[in-house]
């Protein structure tokens, strides 16, 4: 038992420190401020402070800490995408994920449970192999399997689909993990707060100002702040604070519906995922199973539910699972994914001097929090956004070399 | 379920229809920019608001315009395009 | 030890069918009607459960499902919820979530050591070292979940049910009720929902000992059944609410999609439990579930006990205890004025103590700790919440009913929008501004005395008549009068904490003022943190509690520290339910049964079923393949392509339509010719591709590809809404058959059954014509996609079959065989052909698959084509070239998406490959860097295990017209 659980139990007082304390008002200048107190926006401020040195640093949120989609996803953790660019992305961020709990000391139950993607037509097949190849490629670890070893490694799925939509094999991929979402925005938070970093919750921007196309200062509910630098990290969001500075983006908004049943002892060890039925799954570490499904068909900024959602979701998890009927799902909730024509973020420098861009995060953003915060802290320091996010700059769609994830986001997760 | 007014067909639940994404108008391909013909295909007027869309109702093969509020997810009016009664 | 009453008026059991059941093990007896906690109680059994986290035993607390102490399975199913799910007669029960019983669970050590486990404590442990924490996981993951799934449960398919009304009433206590009524009477068709066995909410069990409600349910009961405009669901709960006043009515035999003119929610408030040290022992209970337990299952709840109280309605509960029999030992107020009035003095005239401003301190536990034993009963400061234990007193006790607040059962009323406010003379969040045609009333909206509810649920009935444009009355809304139904802060602090707030969860107290003090200080952190309101209940017995705690601790009003949003659904709802009859539609073509007669191996090419190839006795697939190829190479093969899309387009401006749609030049194209069809979007990436065959001057016939024939038809329509052209569009998908014909005995079977001259001067590639065979009224059209020498026959679907037959008995003889899509992929690969989405990805635009000669650029427009003037100035990135491996494969055959390589990097994909029969190759196509895509240039592929293999650029067709015959 380790011994800090111990502590707890022969102290007398909670002594724990608080993860988050807040500043009693705003300074009146800051090096740079970051709109969104998210996953990404709070690993963007730790970065800062903690690669970069850079701590007078201010991280405004309009709601709570981690209560947009870093709080609404389902916390699916994998770097299979299927362009060289985006697969190395997001294997840093799956790097960094597995040392993310040491570094910010808090079990994020980073949770390696491997992650299948199942194929149920010859097509699909195809587009598992191309994923599997650029993955071996860049050195991640994704193979195509047939059907036997997804029967061997979850006997419970029934492989015929209830005959409907039979599966022929997968794309299997050894690090796909689950993690407890909420707690990477806490850990970044804790972190970044440690480091010198004031974070608002409850603080909304009204403008961004900005004068001979260089932004100067940032209008928010509790006052005003001059900064050169500001970040925008807001996700579903993004095209609101985009329409303070005039800065037109392929951004449109649509909710992704997640649901959740009520906890069972664990039998589902792996994440599986079906873009021919919409499904994706995983059993928390609370027992529950958490599912998803493809992005609603139109846009809203609202995260409303949706009975339709969870009657075909339904559905198709008794096609894989046709014992689960009399299981009960117990709540559905929304997000707002920021959609781009690519599938794939957008991050980076703007035309508007001092005004970053981290968006464009559809259903593919919470496995890249870290990894978009340390880029974007680089960015932001060196005034240069990194190698790595090259492909991901906004100037691609009017320069026409758009980055082609579409083919590996066959349903959104 | 979404309840939405066809001009046609009147109102219809919403899985009988398509979203055809935002009503824009296209700029003189012989004269624009290669920079304003980029902004037209690619870029989207995404902040919530109320917005001209195109709609099908699929059973029938209508499109039609329908002007909604994205965030409210209240349809204002529906019309088939060049068919707007004057305001 | 039995503890059932007399009959009770009114009481839900049917004495005369007793039944047996077991439950771990033991036989007990129970009657028809009863529930497996009732059944279960009556026997004298409390220890029925055990909690998630600490393992602590638990009885009843709500007995109404908003509390989840009591979850069995019966071996086949899982998570049953005892208090609402009826015993059956042979049930074997167990409860879930223990090891070794609920009596004995071994994992009560939990308990025991729940210091070492306080809230947030798997945030801050087993991470460091990180090698170990899969050893820590593997124990959590194992203690997680409730009850085991029983992977052999069979698929259970409920039907689903739409229906229409004006209004729905949810909720069938007296608001409800009359609510249904009153809206009913004026002509409405009203649904009237309640998720209990028989209607009247707390009108069936809160008598305060007397039988006024008794006489008015007995009332309203006859009034609805006589009353032909209400439809009464019974056992029936509204879901969720949804966008337009949609609502799950959901039952055991299956969910109704209710879509209503108007709703009104009347569905009550739960009982929020006082919070104190063992609150959540076997024996201490809600008031409202004391009196379920006599007047719905006749059963004493307890023998002697205390009421803990903080309002009137324990005073109410107090009397009906009494009246069962019950020893009521002491009637503990936390108020500091206490009662008074009419309720008081029938308590008091019992010769009841009555402590004001006094709390339960603590529930001691019976030796076997199984059940409660005493209550500790001493001073309680309203102002500092805090116990004055100098003075403290305890009294034994098999039972405490606790009274002291409720929580507005608010859920739909926020899924439909409703913004709330909290009301400081009821200490309850009530609708403060709700959507159109939604309204409250009773409970929920903070009306509290009988009457009054009566009336709100006449005044909401009137609201949503004046909604449906009905003559209505203005009814004003009753003011609340007297003292609060809820205490403000029902919490009795104790160093030793399990005084308990979220029973699904084991939170105490403490956890909260941890949480807190951590900084989860914000309603939404907080829940997270803890996971408040995240069990199976949802929060129906916790939600407002947490929020009362975080007030306190941020010294903010109630108001200002707001709820969490609510989500659906109501209870939880089974996946099976919601899953319903689960669709999966096929489209077959006309030609189906022949296929199907002749040995297809059918493949789903979207929704459409096509053969893959035809069995034949004695042949592996590739056998039967490689025939079908040969057939069409040497002699003829017959393939149905009913399933590409197939649009009409006429009228004096098609063929300006077809030049602004696709790429190419329609305008000059000869009526009897075709001419390929290349589709872009506007940002100039390939679309799909087909054929347009100019029948007439103003009549054109286009197919696309069988995966965007919906698409494209649409695409087709809504660029006609904005073009406003003077044509007509008929998509003939389903209408019209199409079959292939294809080989260099094609011509030869062709002029068996038609006129025509068929000679290459005389129909030449790419020529349509119309005919008829045997009396049938076909469109031909030469191509050459499989062979060089085919035709594509086009009929009505009504004529497909006997035509189909027709060919191929005029074609056996000539060595005419059926082919499927496998080998069509492969006959078109010989001939050089790519297929749009298989050979191109969703960003290839034509320069890359050299489509040059189809991009008709000096065109005024067409769609994408300003994009390609900009495409056009960048360096080509890739291309599609056809290649030969240039050695014969000796162990592993590279596949399609297989990548090519260069050096170190990628250079390509493969993206069609087949050992080709005709040309004993292995042939394919490749997307490569552009210098690597010249004739003659080797390349290199990396197969699945790594080898590499090496491959030549050729020039395409692989196969030349002499390879035919």
């Amino acid at each position: 038992m380790p011994h800090r659980l111990l502590r707890f139990a022969f102290s007398k007082e909670h002594k724990e420190p608080a993860f988050f304390e807040q500043p009693a008002c705003l300074k009146p200048s800051y090096d740079a401020v970051i709109i969104g107190g998210g996953g990404h926006g709070l690993a963007a401020a730790y970065y800062l402070a903690k690669d970069h040195g850079m701590t007078n640093i201010a991280v405004l949120e309009k709601g709570y800490l981690g209560g947009g989609n870093t709080g609404r996803n389902t916390t699916i953790v994998r770097s299979n995408y299927l362009t060289p660019e985006g697969v190395k992305f997001y294997d840093a961020s799956v790097k960094l994920f597995q040392d993310l709990s040491e570094d910010l000391d808090i079990n994020l139950f980073y949770s390696e449970r491997g992650h299948f993607t199942l194929a149920h037509t010859e097509s699909a097949m195809r587009t598992m192999r191309w994923r599997a190849e650029v993955n071996k490629h860049v050195g991640v670890e994704s193979c195509v399997v047939g059907h036997e070893e997804i029967t061997k490694a979850c006997p419970q799925l029934d492989i015929s689909c209830s005959g409907k939509a039979p599966i022929i094999g997968a794309l299997y991929h050894a690090p796909g993990s689950i993690v407890r979402h909420d707690a990477v925005a806490w850990g970044y938070a804790r972190g970044a707060k440690n480091l010198g970093v004031d974070i608002f919750q409850s603080t909304e921007v009204n403008g961004i100002d900005v004068k001979a196309n260089k932004v100067v200062g940032v209008q928010t509910s509790r006052g005003y702040i001059a900064t050169n630098q500001v970040l925008s990290a807001v996700a579903g969001f993004t095209p609101r604070i985009c329409k303070m500075v005039d800065l037109p983006t392929p951004i449109i908004i649509q909710p992704l519906q997640a649901c959740v049943t009520e906890p069972m002892k664990p039998w589902l060890d792996h994440i599986l995922v079906s873009g021919s039925l919409h499904v994706y799954v995983s059993q928390s570490s609370r027992g529950e199973l958490v599912m998803g499904a493809a992005l609603d068909p139109y846009e809203m900024h609202s995260t409303r539910s949706s009975l339709e959602f969870v009657e075909g979701l339904s559905s198709h998890i008794l096609d894989m699972f046709p014992f689960l009927s009399n299981v009960k799902i117990v709540r559905q909730w929304a997000g707002m994914a920021d959609m781009t024509p690519d599938f794939a973020p957008i991050m980076g420098k703007t035309p508007i001097e001092g005004f970053y861009l981290d968006a464009g995060w559809g259903t593919w953003g919470f496995k890249a929090t870290p990894i978009s915060g340390k880029s974007m802290a680089a960015t932001i320091a060196n005034d240069r956004a990194p190698d790595l996010i090259h492909s991901f700059r906004l100037s691609r769609f009017e320069e026409f070399e758009l980055t082609g994830e579409k083919g590996a986001a066959s349903v959104g997760h | 379920m979404k309840l939405l007014d066809c001009p046609i067909n009147g109102t219809r639940p919403i899985s009988e229809f398509v979203f055809g994404g935002e009503f824009r108008t296209m700029p003189d391909p012989g004269q624009c920019s290669d920079k304003a013909w980029a902004d037209y295909v690619y870029n989207r007027n995404g902040a919530p608001g109320v917005k001209m869309e195109w709609w099908l109702h699929s059973p029938s093969g209508t499109w039609f315009i329908a002007e909604r509020n994205t965030l409210t997810d209240e349809v204002l009016r529906s019309f088939l395009p060049g068919k707007e009664v004057a305001e | 030890m039995s503890t059932r009453l007399p009959q009770q008026a009114g009481e839900w059991i049917d004495r005369e069918q007793p039944l047996r059941f077991s439950f771990e093990g033991r036989e007990y007896a129970a009657f028809e009607g009863d529930t497996i906690t009732s059944a279960l109680w009556a026997n004298g059994e409390k220890a029925l459960g055990r909690s998630f986290k600490y393992h602590r035993p638990r009885g009843i607390l709500s007995f109404a499902n908003h509390d989840i102490n009591v979850m069995v399975t019966d071996g086949v199913d899982t998570n049953i919820r005892g208090d609402v799910v009826k015993v059956r007669d042979g049930m074997q029960l167990h409860a879930v979530n223990t090891s070794g019983g609920v009596k004995k669970d071994r994992n009560r050590y939990l308990d025991a050591i729940s210091a070492l486990l306080p809230v947030g404590f798997y945030y801050k442990a087993f991470h460091t070292p990180r090698q170990l924490f899969p050893f820590w996981e593997n124990i959590v993951r194992k203690a997680a979940g409730l009850g085991i799934v029983n992977f052999s449960f069979p698929r259970i398919t409920k039907p689903k049910l739409h229906r229409f009304c004006n209004l729905l009433v949810v909720g069938a206590g007296p608001a409800g009720m009359a609510a249904a009524l009153a809206a009913a009477e004026a002509g409405l068709q009203v649904f009237l929902v309640d998720e209990n066995s028989e209607l009247g909410g707390s009108l069936g069990y809160d008598h305060a000992a007397g039988s006024e409600s008794r006489m008015l349910l007995a009332d309203y009961l006859h009034r609805i059944s006589n009353q032909p405009n209400i439809t009464v669901f019974r056992e029936a709960y509204a879901g969720a609410y949804y966008t337009d006043h949609l609502v799950p009515v959901v039952q055991s035999s299956g969910i109704t999609k209710v879509r209503a003119g108007s709703v009104i929610v009347a569905s009550g408030a739960f009982e929020q439990p006082p919070v104190f040290r063992n609150n959540d022992l076997p024996g201490v209970m809600l008031g409202s579930a004391a009196q379920r337990l006599i007047r719905r299952y006749a059963i004493r709840p307890f023998e002697q006990g205390v009421v803990l109280t903080a309002n009137t309605y324990g005073y109410r509960v107090a009397l009906d205890l009494i009246a069962a029999g019950v020893k009521i030992l002491a009637v503990v107020d936390l108020r500091a004025g206490g009662e008074s009035g009419n309720l008081h003095d029938q308590v008091a005239a019992h010769g009841i103590a009555i402590h004001r401003g006094s709390c339960v301190y603590e529930a001691k536990p019976a030796a076997d700790k199984l059940s409660v034993a005493a209550a500790v009963i001493c001073a309680y400061d309203e102002q500092t919440n805090s116990a004055d234990t100098r003075n403290a007193f305890e009294i034994p006790c098999d039972g405490i009913a606790m009274s002291a607040g409720w929580a507005g059962a608010s859920g739909l009323l926020y899924q439909a929008g409703t913004k709330m406010r909290y009301d400081d003379s009821v200490q309850q969040f009530i609708p403060d501004n709700l959507p159109e045609g939604v309204f409250a009333a009773g409970k929920v909206n903070g009306v509290f005395d009988l009457q009054a509810r009566i009336d709100d649920g006449v005044r909401a009935a009137h609201l949503a008549l004046r909604h449906l444009g009905k003559p209505a009355q203005d009814i004003r809304a009753p003011v609340h009068t007297g003292s609060s139904p809820s205490h403000p802060y029902p919490f009795v602090p104790h160093a030793k904490g399990k005084n308990f707030v979220d029973f699904d969860e084991d939170l105490s107290l403490k956890d909260f003022s941890n949480a807190a003090q951590e900084g989860f200080n914000n309603i939404e952190l907080m829940k997270r943190f803890t996971t408040v309101g995240m069990g199976p209940s949802q929060g129906k017995h916790s939600n407002m509690n947490a929020i009362r705690i975080l007030a306190k601790i941020r010294g903010l009003p109630v108001d200002k520290v707001g709820t969490t949003t609510s989500r659906p659904f109501f209870h939880p709802t089974p996946i099976g339910h919601l899953a319903g009859r689960s669709f999966h539609p096929h489209r077959q073509t006309a030609m189906h049964t022949w296929h199907k007669n002749t040995g297809a191996v059918f493949t789903a090419v979207g929704a459409w079923l096509r053969p893959a190839y035809y069995q034949t006795a004695g042949r592996s697939k590739a056998e039967n393949i490689q025939q079908e190829v040969l057939a069409v190479r040497h002699h003829a093969g017959l393939i149905d392509s009913s399933t590409l899309g197939k649009i009409e387009i006429c009228g004096p401006d098609a063929a300006v339509f077809l030049e602004r749609f696709y790429t190419g030049s329609f305008a000059s194209q000869p009526a009897g010719h075709s001419r390929y069809a290349l589709l872009l979007d506007e940002s100039g990436v390939i679309v799909d591709d087909g054929v347009v065959a100019r029948l007439s001057p103003e009549l054109f016939y286009a197919t696309t590809s069988t995966a965007n024939a919906a698409a494209v038809f649409r695409e087709m329509q809504r660029w006609q809404q904005i073009w406003q052209l003077d044509i007509g569009l008929v998509n003939v998908t389903g209408a019209y058959a199409a079959m292939n014909l294809a080989g260099p005995q094609a011509q030869a079977i062709l002029s068996k059954l038609c006129p025509l001259d068929l000679c290459d001067t005389g129909f030449p590639v790419g020529a349509v014509r119309e005919t008829q065979i045997q009396g049938m009224a076909v469109r031909i059209i030469r191509v050459a996609f499989v062979a060089n020498l085919a035709y594509e026959i086009h009929t009505s679907a009504s004529d497909a079959q006997p035509l189909w037959q027709a060919i191929t008995a005029a074609g056996s003889p000539l060595g005419l065989r059926p082919f499927g899509t496998e080998a069509q992929r492969l006959l078109r690969l010989e001939m050089g052909h790519l297929i749009v989405g298989h050979d191109t990805d969703g960003l290839t635009n034509p320069y890359e698959i050299g489509a040059e000669w189809a991009i008709k650029m000096e065109k005024d427009f067409f769609i994408g084509k300003r994009s390609l003037q900009i495409i056009q100035k960048k360096a080509l990135k890739k291309r599609l070239v056809p290649f030969m491996l240039a050695n014969p494969v000796s162990s592993e055959m590279p596949q399609e998406c297989n990548l090519v390589i260069a050096g170190n990097e990628i250079a390509g994909r493969i993206t069609s490959i087949a050992v080709s029969p005709s040309c004993s190759q292995t042939i394919g196509l490749a997307f490569v860097a552009p210098e690597l895509g010249t004739p003659g240039t080797h390349f290199r592929i990396r197969t699945d295990s790594g080898a590499m293999v090496e491959a030549v650029v050729m020039t395409i067709p692989f196969i030349s017209a002499k390879e035919e015959s």
